[in-house]
This record gives C-alpha cells, sequence and structure tokens, in this order.
C-alpha cells in the first residue's frame, strides 16, 4: 500500500523545476498544517514548503547541540537586533510545533473581543472557533495533564501559587501515550506529542499533499491583483546553504503561513507592504524570568515541561500590562547562557542545576494603545536572517519589575532557599522582606536583564481597516484576491495565552476562505 | 564570588554622548584598517584550521574563554573542550552578515584604541591579566552605552555555547544526559510517503472519524 503524496527534502531535485497544485502553503507549523489538512480533505491538490529540514524522531537524540541548529531558527540564536529579547522560534517541519512545550488554551474571549472592538476584526468570534477547538482537541488529545504526574519544577509554581492564594491551573497538553520524559523542546522520541509532524502533516500527505523540505521561499509572484505563486531555493539539508537549485510552485491560491518573523519578511521581499503596515505590530509575550536554588532536586530537566499556570496577574488594572506565570525545562546549555554572569559565579550556580527551579512571567503585549509592538524589517533581502527589533518600554519594564516580585514571593513560599533575578548582575534574594526593596532598586533597562520569548505574534495584522491593517477579516492580503496569510502574523494583538491552540483553530476556520479563493 | 558591581556614574552627559556615538560608529566600522588588531597575544589554532576567524580573532575568543569558565575540579578544561574551535564551528553556521558582526565584534574588543576610548586601557585584551579582563568584560556588561551590552551578550552567548554544547560538561553539571529511549532502534525509518505506507503509530487518528 503506497501513500498518495510525498515528503522531500533539498536534495531530492538535481535542477531547478516547476511545479503547478491548487494552494501552495509556505511554513509547516500550526497555521499552514492545519490549513493544509482542510484543503486536501476537500480534494485541493497542495503543496507545502518548509525552510527548516524534515527530522523525525529518528533524529531526535535528546542532544541539545544537535536540537538547536536543526530545529530552531537561527540555531537557537535569533533575538532582537539589540540582543535585548532572545527569541525561541521552531524551524523545521512541523514549526514551532515539532518542539513546543505542549501547552493549550483557547483564545480567552475578552481577546477576541477586543480584537473586535478595536482592530475592526469581524467574525472571528469564539463561536466560530469552537467547533474547530473541539474537533482539534480530539485529534490532538489534548487534555489536562493530571496533578500526579507533575513534575518538581512545576510543582514549586503550584506550591507557591497555592500558599499565596493565587488563582492556579493544570495545563492541558496535546500528548498521546506521553512518557514525561521532558524533552519536548527538542523534539519528542516517541511521537507521543501530537505535533503537526505527525499528525496533520501525514494526513494531508496520505490525500496527496507534497511536502518540500529545506525550501527558503524568497518571494510571492504577483500579477495584478493575483498571486501566481511563489519562488523558492532548495538549501542543503547539512549545511543549510543554498544549493542552487530554484524551485517555483505556481499555484491558484498562495497561503503565507512563515510565522511572526517570516511571514512579514517574505511579504516585504516580495515588495507587498501592506501601507507600510506589514512587519508592524509585532508582539512577543516578553518573558522575564526568575531562578530560585530549592534545597531538595527539582530535576528541571525531567517531566512534561508545562503543568501548572498561574492567570492570576493577567488583568492588572487601567494602564498596566498583564502577565501570565508558567515554568520552563532548564537543559544544559541553554540554561548556561540564559542565566547570567560568567567564571566561577556562574559556574557555581550552573553546578547546582538539578536544584534550581525557574519561573517565567509571560507579558501580554499589545493591548495598551502605546504598546504598539516592534517592528521586523529585511537585511540583505538575500540573506534569511531578518531585522527584527522590540523596543522594550516603560510599561513593561514596570510590568518585568511587578512579576520578578511575584515569583520570587512565589518560590520562597515554596521553599527556595535562595531566589536570583536574571539581571546581568543578578539580585539576589533569600527572604521575603527583601523581595520589594532589591527588586525596586535593580536596573530595568534593556541589555541588564534577560528577556526571552516563545511566542512570536503579529507582523501582519488582521482588520477592517486596509490603512491599518495586513489581512482582512478572512485573513486574505488586502488588495490582491487570493494571497492569504494563515499563522501568528494576523494576530493584531499578543494572546495572553500560548499561541498554538489559537492558530490551529484560527487556520481550520480560515481553511473556507482559501478553498472559497480556489474555486 | 562576583565581579566588581558596575562603575560609578562619572562622565558628564555632554561626555556620555560624545563617547555613545563614537561607540555605535566604532562598532560599525569595527574591522576597519585603522583599528586593525595589533600586539595580542597569539594562541596554537585548531589543526583542523578556522572557518571564520582570523587567527587574532581566535586568540581573542581563546581568551575569553579562560574567564568565562574558570579551571574546576570535576570540569573539563577549556582547552579539553576545544571551545574557540567550537565558538568557530557555531559561527560558521550563522548568515555571512552575522559572521561579520562577530568579527568587527572582536576586533573592537581586542583593541587597545577602542579600549582607551571606552575605558583607558591601551594595551590589547588578550595582553591583560585575568583579573584586568575581567574588569573589561564587567565593564562591557555594564556600560551605559548600549552598543556594548550587546556586544558582550553576542559574546558571552558565543563563547558560552562553545563551552556547554559539549556532552563532556554534563557530569559536571549533574545532568546524565538524555534517556536511553532516545536510543530507540525503531525510530529508526523516516517516512517520507510514495511507496511506503504511513507506519503505524501515535499520530495516526484511529478513532471514530472526525467532521
Amino acid at each position: 500500500m503506497s501513500t498518495a503524496g510525498r515528503i522531500l527534502g533539498g536534495r531530492d531535485h538535481a535542477t531547478s523545476t516547476t511545479v503547478d497544485c491548487d494552494v501552495v502553503v509556505v511554513g509547516s507549523g500550526a497555521g499552514g498544517s492545519a490549513l493544509a489538512e482542510r484543503l486536501t480533505a476537500r480534494g485541493l491538490r497542495v503543496v507545502m514548503l518548509e525552510e527548516g529540514g524534515y527530522w523525525t524522531r529518528h533524529a531526535f537524540d535528546g542532544r541539545e547541540d544537535h536540537s538547536y541548529p536543526r530545529l530552531y531558527q537561527e540555531m537557537g540564536n535569533r533575538a532582537t537586533d539589540d540582543q535585548s529579547v532572545l527569541i525561541l522560534q521552531g524551524r523545521s517541519v512541523g514549526g514551532g510545533t515539532t518542539v513546543n512545550w505542549c501547552t493549550c488554551f483557547r483564545t480567552p474571549r475578552r481577546v477576541l473581543d477586543h480584537w473586535r472592538d478595536h482592530h475592526g476584526v469581524k467574525g472571528l468570534t469564539e463561536e466560530a472557533l469552537v467547533p474547530h477547538w473541539e474537533v482539534l482537541e480530539k485529534r490532538l488529545h489534548i487534555a489536562e495533564w493530571p496533578l500526579d504526574r507533575m513534575n518538581d519544577n512545576n510543582r514549586v509554581l503550584w506550591d507557591g501559587c497555592g500558599k499565596l492564594g493565587y488563582s492556579r491551573g493544570l495545563i492541558r497538553r496535546n500528548v498521546n501515550n506521553c512518557a514525561n520524559l521532558g524533552y519536548c523542546g527538542l523534539g519528542c522520541p516517541l511521537d507521543a506529542k501530537m505535533s503537526m509532524l505527525v499528525t496533520l502533516i501525514p494526513d494531508a500527505v496520505e490525500r496527496g499533499m507534497t511536502v518540500q523540505a529545506n525550501a527558503s521561499v524568497r518571494r510571492v509572484l504577483v500579477e495584478g491583483r493575483r498571486a501566481t505563486g511563489v519562488e523558492a531555493v532548495l538549501l542543503d539539508p547539512e549545511t543549510d546553504r543554498p544549493t542552487g537549485v530554484t524551485l517555483t510552485v505556481k499555484a491558484r491560491t498562495v497561503a503565507v503561513c512563515g510565522g511572526a518573523i517570516n511571514s512579514p519578511a517574505l511579504l516585504l521581499r516580495s515588495g507587498l507592504e501592506g501601507n507600510g503596515n506589514v512587519g508592524k505590530r509585532f508582539f512577543l509575550h516578553p518573558v522575564v524570568i526568575m531562578s530560585a536554588l530549592m534545597p531538595d532536586p527539582v530535576v528541571p530537566w525531567t517531566g512534561a515541561p508545562q503543568a501548572a499556570y498561574s492567570h492570576h496577574f493577567i488583568e492588572r488594572g487601567a494602564g498596566k500590562v498583564g502577565f501570565f506565570l508558567e515554568v520552563p525545562p532548564v537543559m544544559p546549555l541553554i540554561a548556561s547562557t540564559v542565566f547570567p554572569g560568567f567564571g566561577e559565579p556562574h559556574q557555581e550556580l550552573m553546578e547546582q542545576l538539578a536544584y534550581v527551579h525557574t519561573s517565567i512571567a509571560i507579558c501580554h503585549d499589545g493591548l495598551l494603545p502605546e504598546d504598539v509592538g516592534g517592528t521586523v524589517r529585511l537585511r540583505d533581502p538575500a540573506e534569511r536572517r531578518v531585522s527584527i527589533d522590540y523596543p522594550l518600554r516603560p510599561i513593561h519594564f514596570e510590568a518585568f519589575r511587578e512579576a520578578c516580585k511575584v515569583m520570587s514571593r512565589l518560590q520562597l513560599a515554596a521553599g527556595a532557599r535562595e531566589v536570583r533575578s536574571l539581571h546581568a548582575v543578578p539580585v539576589r534574594i533569600r527572604k521575603a522582606a527583601e523581595v520589594d526593596p532589591l527588586l525596586d532598586a535593580a536596573p530595568w533597562e534593556a541589555g541588564r536583564v534577560r528577556v526571552a520569548t516563545a511566542h512570536q505574534m503579529g507582523g501582519c495584522a488582521m482588520g477592517g481597516d486596509p490603512r491599518t491593517s495586513v489581512v482582512d477579516g478572512t485573513l486574505r492580503y488586502h488588495g490582491l484576491d487570493n494571497l492569504f496569510v494563515v499563522d501568528g502574523s494576523v494576530f493584531p494583538t499578543s494572546l495572553g495565552v500560548n499561541p498554538q491552540e489559537t492558530i490551529f483553530g484560527i487556520a481550520r476556520w480560515a481553511s473556507q476562505f482559501v478553498a472559497a479563493a480556489t474555486a | 564570588m562576583d565581579l566588581p558591581p558596575p562603575h560609578p556614574v562619572g562622565l558628564g552627559r555632554r561626555s556620555l554622548l560624545r563617547r555613545g556615538l563614537l561607540g555605535g560608529a566604532l562598532l560599525a566600522a569595527g574591522g576597519a584598517g585603522f583599528l586593525a588588531l595589533r600586539g595580542g597575544i597569539p594562541v596554537p589554532l585548531p589543526p583542523d584550521g578556522l572557518l571564520v576567524f582570523s587567527p587574532a580573532q581566535f586568540a581573542v575568543l581563546d581568551a575569553v574563554a579562560r574567564r568565562m569558565v574558570r579551571p574546576r575540579p570535576g570540569w573539563p578544561t577549556v582547552d579539553q573542550v576545544g571551545v574557540a574551535r567550537a565558538a568557530d564551528r557555531i559561527a560558521a553556521r550563522t548568515e555571512p552578515s552575522a559572521q561579520k558582526e562577530l568579527r568587527q565584534l572582536l576586533g573592537l574588543f581586542e583593541n587597545g584604541l577602542a579600549g582607551f576610548l571606552f575605558g583607558g586601557r591601551t594595551r590589547p585584551f588578550t595582553a591583560l591579566e585575568g583579573a584586568d579582563q575581567d574588569r573589561v568584560l564587567g565593564e562591557w556588561r555594564d556600560s551605559r552605552i548600549a552598543v556594548r551590552r550587546t556586544g558582550f551578550s553576542a559574546l558571552r552567548t558565543l563563547v558560552l555555547a562553545g563551552y556547554y554544547q559539549s556532552p563532556t560538561l554534563w557530569p559536571a553539571v549533574g545532568y546524565g544526559g538524555p534517556p536511553g529511549i532516545f536510543a530507540d532502534p525503531a525510530s529508526n525509518e523516516e517516512w517520507r510517503g510514495g511507496d511506503q505506507p504511513r507506519p503505524d503509530g501515535n499520530g495516526v487518528w484511529h478513532g471514530e472519524p472526525l467532521p
């Protein structure tokens, strides 16, 4: 028994070639995959292009030094131009879903309402999304991770919230037969994570979709009001350098699904600037981190990475940026670069890694009128690296400072011997009374405290007005008949929850418009 | 032991502004002729050569690595890991513009003229004693000139990644490595569709047909 479709790599074409299809989908992450699965179910011929490689459990060896170069944008070193924000973003077949930490939330209603009321987004309601979420939650086995399987790293957040009376919840995860290993961020060796790599992409390939990995799409081809296809250069799967072979995909409809940095960059390379809106309103849920030395080992690289959360501080009142709390897994290589300092103090902390718990506060950027986000721009158009500017503003630093106070108190309440900020010179706190004075006195300035992000959103904002947005309420690019953007880049603000389920839902919902444009 | 605290505020606004502007211009021109490396201390090069950096830039990486990772019982040494070589290999996978910026950064970091303009030092970084090298690193880290903090962050990340990428340091930090399940021989199959049927697995849907 054979399969109707195929998965190809960068060496599978010896010479430049042109192929035809109904819809070309650029990007294989949460958006592209959920869209492509629906399009193939309607009988459409789909070609999916992915810039990263095709890596499967065959290659997932749990080693950071192998995984970051293979599975992350810029080998895990993507950052804003000033290095003030580290950007963790996936790059392989499955996109972010191959390496994320399996956390699933439906879009909060208040965020959808905000988009309707402040950005003119019509039709994208909770009622419209619920039927799609219900199907996806079944298909991807999305379910609450039980408390009795929660690892000790998450338990610190859970216990701390319990002791201080903050609301807390158990995270819903997209896993099936999960062994609680904790290596989700390096690719699941059991195919237990219900990533796009092992679910909706193979479903679509069985219906005839062609996946072309190692294909860096350089531009969208446009004639008049219509996109006619895309042009890609193939990359060598080993070196990631162009092979010299070009792949042109002619299509009746083009769907750009490269995520919230690469999608706006592709539009800009194609001369599609959306009245100057492409690349603007870029949000990244800026994250601040507090580390804690616990009296007993928490072994923070073991067990489901994210199992507990708190949304207690997501709405902090007028004029303030809210935040939500989760924990990250901690592994040696990334810990060494994220934890501050160098020399002996740095090594002393690294030596105690098994005892180190870290909490993260994820800031809900983009809701306040002055919180207009960052900007994605082109550098050398021949390069894949783009310019990413995200000015951290006083409203962010206020949230960072207060979030670090909250996390410190939680960690101390849960029994931490000492908590440390991730300032370039760490603030070290041993008792609750020290939290406010020490963190108030700390330098809250870009480049003096570690800020990171694993959630990239915006850059191709949807909205009702072409003067202020890039795509309309059906995710169609303003001004073209058959070009769609279907990924997290269309969010006009950040979400306030981990984004994958929102992207799945919106992409599945939007498949009706893409299909209609292809008829 | 932590490094000395940031320098006390000692510069007037006009002076700071001038230094800030100059700093940006210097970083942009870090590889230019008037800033050419001179007087640095050479170090043995990797037998298999360098892919991105010059011998002088390699020497700077090597010197920074020796301050970032100190000799410590139970820890592999900078030489055993080959940190500067590993950093060169990491840089080799970045795009040309990033490589150029890293070369400029190392040139600026080493350079006596830039050191003088920033902080009054005239000797190249590689020619300084260890404690003085730590002081220079601290000055970059704590600088009021944002571009120097950016440079410090990039250099620190590159060097630490060059060290901590090595599995030989896992025992030192109490990390046992990936569990044995990663060696599962049953995973040795990469499905590519076409004449191959999709293998069964956790990702295959076995429930009722979904709408």
